[in-house]
């Protein structure tokens, strides 16, 4: 690791859910542990998502969704990165997600699950020890 | 490096990021690259805050891809002076080009270095260059030297201005103005539009510029896309002329040159000095007043008449 | 005769000096944790000017001299006894799946007792302007409210209202705001397939498409045209629909999304200064149409205090605007009208111990029978968890709501704590900052450009952030999320047994039937009636002047999809830019 690498993180709202409270604030509060940020605001279909992550290169991809489609979205998101060859690249999922879709989630390849009232360095530790750097 | 010669998306992202990084090992990735380069115009597009200049270059993306045109996105935003991150949101407003074949968007952070960012933003460009990307646009806020230095990389420079900023225009006469090769009234539907380029152009002819033989301001629209037509041949018009300007051609080269040096420089004496006593000692006298930093510099500086600490040896 | 100023003052330094300190010391801690408040805190207070009685001007102590519901509460009460009054909250905001699964649930809560009109979610789809088959929709159809792509589906939603429940004897509330025009316009094809007089037909669609920009981003349109789209529903309600609400204004929304209290005060009276605006340059007169609008429930935090002292400031402040700006006459004009006044907000609600939340509940429940509102407990315990309010926690909830009334006397005064020091004190201070923060909005031209240079939403994300960041610093406390949330506290449950009113495998399934009937239409209809129709929507909203209601109507019954109308209009306004951060 050189002195210059940052992290890089890619915060996304999929579908059509306008609550972007949480990814606003995830995305300052990234920014002020010194990731760079890409927050790439509402309603991104899976495909910009995963276009997004690769041509960004980033360390983590946090998508938060309140509207109940987790599921469906962050499948999507999974399945292309996958078909382009950046299954490596962690996805992190915050928002509203019922205990019973946790499990259903991380079955689907999802690095971490963060719901209301975790704090932000818990994230950001997190994608510090899943980026490998 | 071949996958970016393959122009593979992935590829090319990950060697952006080891320029951007500084991994070891970039120098010889940009030296084995350069062959490959030289076939992208590099279009620079700055302005102040709040001028729609993402949603322009949206715009400007689209007409180029609807031309036949790979198109390559540099969108530069500050980082945050105190972490170190940054929040980059530029590309929120290039959707209509964000899935679209033939354009590669990249966000990228000042990161504050020392006239890095020209470096840095160069690099990037023969990056997507070498990938086939045949125009780089390089979209910059225009509030800072970081900004100003990005004329350097580009072959032609648009600053955006809009009407209701107050003293917008005052503010842009003290810097980035004498920068431009085209000037942009984006949101040309509101009120003010016209004062904005009459107050350009005024200012263009105090500054005793011969424009007559060209077109120097553009008003536009970025929502409706009003006026992006006429910009966008201007742009690529005058980018062309580059290749017939030897001396400006010749003057980048030698720049980027002396900037390597400069860096590489200012890297290995901070690099030698980091751990060296004798950096310590003479901050010591400094802090206790038993010495001046004047004379503390220039005794380090007699270090590298031996060049001990420049070549690190 | 009173003591002069001079004297109390003196008695209070006394009192500082001889009893604070010394405690203050005693405790070593740098200041005294609370505060005391005397006459010289409201220097000047004119019980007149800045209060009133309830129900005259300023309205800071309430909208009446009793609420309707407060009439006949105790009537109520002696007739839930023994009786079947357990679905008296089923006009609450309802909607899912299909509009067959939405017609059903209906039925059901019928059957149980509701007499209220239909209160819908749409699903996001709808919100935004988008239909069921649209490609950038997979999994959203049915899933956060009712799917309706054309007006088949909103027929299906009336099934259910006949007899003494028919389409013009009961109120419908819709949640929607970009495409309102579109709805409005199914509403008033359903209402004459029924035969029902318009002018019966009541109401209240959201249609508050600037704090979409602000807080709930379903906004469609460029905020510009937004606006128009709003003049134009007003005006088709004046004229058409007078006795239907014309909007239902943010604040709880904007408050969710993290503004602070005076954000969201400043933000909510720009947005209604702004739409007040709209009536009164369309040439109507404002003691008419300002007495069609309504809020939806301002408020939003856990400070007991501060929430009572909002809400008596936003009805001051909004009557002083209609008054003194608008040159409004007509008190009904001026009054807030809001379901409930106070409360905690959804963002209260904590899923660590969800049990908690329904103490939390109750104190917002207080707050609002102390400024003049029914004392809902709000919302149920189980809303952060995601999976719709359970029987369980709905039960919770309205006999916390009927505790307060009955059993604690909370709705027996009006304005409790009118004339206290300490409350007209905090009213003042939240009224001059709102204020502030209103008179900068106003420098940048108002509500529509503060949203087109994103100066109120990103005020609002920075409000949110510093919440969070004072969470995390221990600067703020909520209880079992940054403190008190050790090993050995004790999480209890609450087991969802009773029946749902809701199919889950409904919702599995809604998006594939949706999808079928879809097809089922744009085979069916007469594609010619509807690029005619379509053609003519274009020419009214190219024409700025032009009204473009009668057009909707005429798309809503060649049975054009609420896309394809969007479509058009899309392609006449533009789509709204994402807010950058």
């Amino acid at each position: 690791m050189t002195p210059d690498r940052k992290l890089r993180v890619l915060v996304a709202k999929p579908g059509l859910d306008g609550h972007d409270r949480g990814a606003r604030v995830i995305a300052y509060g990234l920014r002020d542990a010194g990731f760079e940020v890409i927050y790439t605001g509402l309603r991104q279909s899976p495909e910009q998502i995963a276009r997004e992550a690769i041509q960004e290169d980033v360390d983590a991809v946090g998508l938060s969704i309140l509207s109940g489609a987790h599921m469906s979205l962050t499948g999507r998101v999974l399945d292309l990165l996958r078909e382009q060859g950046a299954e490596d690249i962690p996805v992190l999922v915050g928002g509203l997600i019922p205990d019973q879709d946790r499990e259903a989630l991380c079955e689907l390849g999802v690095a971490g699950v963060f719901t209301a009232g975790t704090p932000i360095s818990e994230v950001a530790d997190f994608i510090q020890s899943h980026a490998g750097a | 490096m071949r996958g970016t010669l393959a122009r593979e998306p992935r590829a090319l992202a990950r060697l952006v990021s080891g320029v951007e990084n500084r991994t070891p090992g970039w120098e010889d990735a940009m030296k084995a690259l350069y062959p490959h380069t030289g076939k992208a115009r590099i279009l620079g597009i700055t302005g102040p805050p709040g001028g729609g200049k993402s949603s322009l270059t949206n715009r400007l993306t689209a007409g180029l891809v609807d031309r036949g045109h790979r198109v390559g996105v540099i969108a530069i935003d500050p980082s945050s002076p105190f972490s170190g991150g940054a929040l980059l949101g530029d590309r929120l407003r290039m959707r209509d080009v964000s899935t679209a074949p033939g354009v590669f968007i990249r966000s990228m952070a000042t990161r504050g270095s020392l006239g890095g960012l020209c470096q840095g933003a160069r690099d990037v460009a023969r990056a997507l260059d070498a990938a086939g990307y045949d125009l780089v646009l390089i979209e910059t806020v225009g509030v800072g030297q970081d900004e100003v230095e990005i004329v350097k990389a580009a072959d032609v420079v648009a600053v955006v201005c809009v009407p209701g900023q107050g003293d917008g225009v005052q503010a842009l006469k003290a810097g980035i103005m004498e920068i431009a090769d085209v000037y942009v009234v984006n949101k040309a539907d509101r009120d003010g539009a016209d004062q904005v380029a009459a107050d350009i152009g005024a200012m263009l002819a105090l500054s005793g510029e011969d424009t007559t033989d060209r077109e120097m301001v553009f008003p536009t629209n970025s929502l409706s896309g009003e006026g992006v037509e006429p910009l966008t041949e201007a742009l690529l018009d005058r980018a062309a002329r580059v290749e017939h300007a030897p001396e400006r051609v010749s003057e980048r080269a030698r720049e980027e040159v002396l900037l390597l040096v400069e860096r590489e420089i200012a890297r290995r004496v901070r690099a030698g000095l980091a751990e060296d006593p004798r950096l310590e000692s003479a901050v010591e006298g400094v802090v206790t007043r038993r010495s001046d930093p004047y004379s503390a510099a220039e005794a380090l500086l007699g270090l590298f008449g031996r060049m001990e600490v420049v070549t690190g040896e | 005769m009173a003591r002069s100023t001079d004297e109390l003052r003196r008695a209070e330094q006394r009192w500082r000096d001889e009893v604070v300190e010394p405690r203050v010391e005693r405790f070593k801690i740098p200041a005294s944790p609370v505060r005391f408040y005397t006459p010289d805190s409201v220097e000047d207070f004119d019980f007149l000017e800045k209060v009133g009685f309830p129900g005259q001007y300023p309205f800071t102590a309430g909208n009446h001299p009793f609420e309707a519901w407060r009439a006949h509460a105790e009537a109520g009460a002696r007739l839930g006894a023994g009786g079947e009054y357990g679905m008296s909250s089923s006009g609450r905001y309802s909607g899912y799946g299909t509009a067959e699964d939405y017609r059903d649930y209906l039925l059901k809560i019928q059957a149980l007792g509701s007499r209220s009109g239909p209160n819908v979610a749409f699903d996001l789809v709808t919100q935004c302007g988008y239909d069921s088959d649209s490609p950038n929709v997979v999994g959203e159809v049915g899933r956060v409210g009712v799917a309706v792509d054309s007006i088949r589906d909103f027929r299906t939603i009336y099934e259910p209202f006949t007899g003494d429940l028919a389409i013009d004897k009961v109120a419908s509330n819709f949640t929607i705001n970009a495409p309102c025009c579109v709805i409005l316009a199914m509403l008033a094809v359903v209402a004459e397939e029924r035969g029902a007089a318009l002018d019966r037909i009541r109401g209240t669609p959201q249609n508050d498409i600037l704090k979409e920009f602000i807080a709930r981003g379903t906004q469609i349109f460029p905020p510009r045209p937004s606006m128009r789209l709003f003049r134009d529903t007003l005006v088709f309600c004046r004229s058409h629909f007078p006795a239907m609400n014309v909007n239902s204004i943010g604040g709880y929304h904007i408050r969710e999304a993290g503004a602070t209290r005076a954000q969201d005060l400043a933000f909510s009276m720009a947005n209604g200064i702004a739409y007040l605006q709209e009536g009164v340059d369309a040439g109507l007169d404002v003691d008419d149409f300002a007495a069609r609008f309504t809020f939806n429930s301002f408020g939003g935090s856990m400070q007991v205090y501060h929430e009572i002292a909002f809400q008596r400031a936003a009805r001051r402040m909004w009557a002083r605007i209609l008054k003194e700006r608008f040159s409004a006459t007509n008190p009904r004009a001026m009054i807030i009208r809001q379901p409930i006044t106070a409360h905690i907000g959804c963002t209260s609600t904590t899923l660590q111990r969800p049990l908690n939340n329904v103490a939390r509940s109750v104190v917002g429940g207080m707050a609002a029978a102390m400024c003049g509102g029914m004392p809902s407990a709000y919302p149920p315990f189980d809303e952060p968890l995601g999976l719709g309010h359970s029987r369980e926690s709905l039960q919770l909830s309205i006999d916390a709501t009927r505790i307060m009334i009955y059993e604690a006397g909370m709705s027996d005064v009006a304005d409790p704590w009118a004339g206290s020091y300490f409350m007209e004190s905090l009213t003042d201070e939240i009224e001059a900052e709102a204020q502030e923060e209103i008179g900068r909005i106003e420098d940048m031209g108002g509500a529509v450009a503060a949203i087109e240079n994103a100066y109120m939403p990103r005020s609002v994300a920075r409000s949110a952030y510093e919440r969070q960041r004072r969470i995390e610093q221990l600067e703020d406390f909520v209880v079992g999320v940054n403190c008190f949330n050790g090993e050995r506290e004790l999480d209890l449950s609450l087991e969802r047994t009773a029946d749902e009113f809701y199919d889950p495998e409904h919702l599995r399934t809604a998006e594939e039937r949706q999808l079928v009937k879809l097809a089922e239409l744009k085979r069916e209809r007469s594609e010619r009636s509807v690029s005619g129709a379509l053609g003519a929507l274009e020419i009214q909203a190219k024409d700025p002047d032009a009204n473009v209601m009668p057009a909707l109507i005429e798309c809503v019954k060649s049975e054009a999809t609420v896309q394809e109308m969007c479509d058009v209009m899309r392609g006449v306004f533009g789509e709204a830019e994402p807010i950058k951060l």
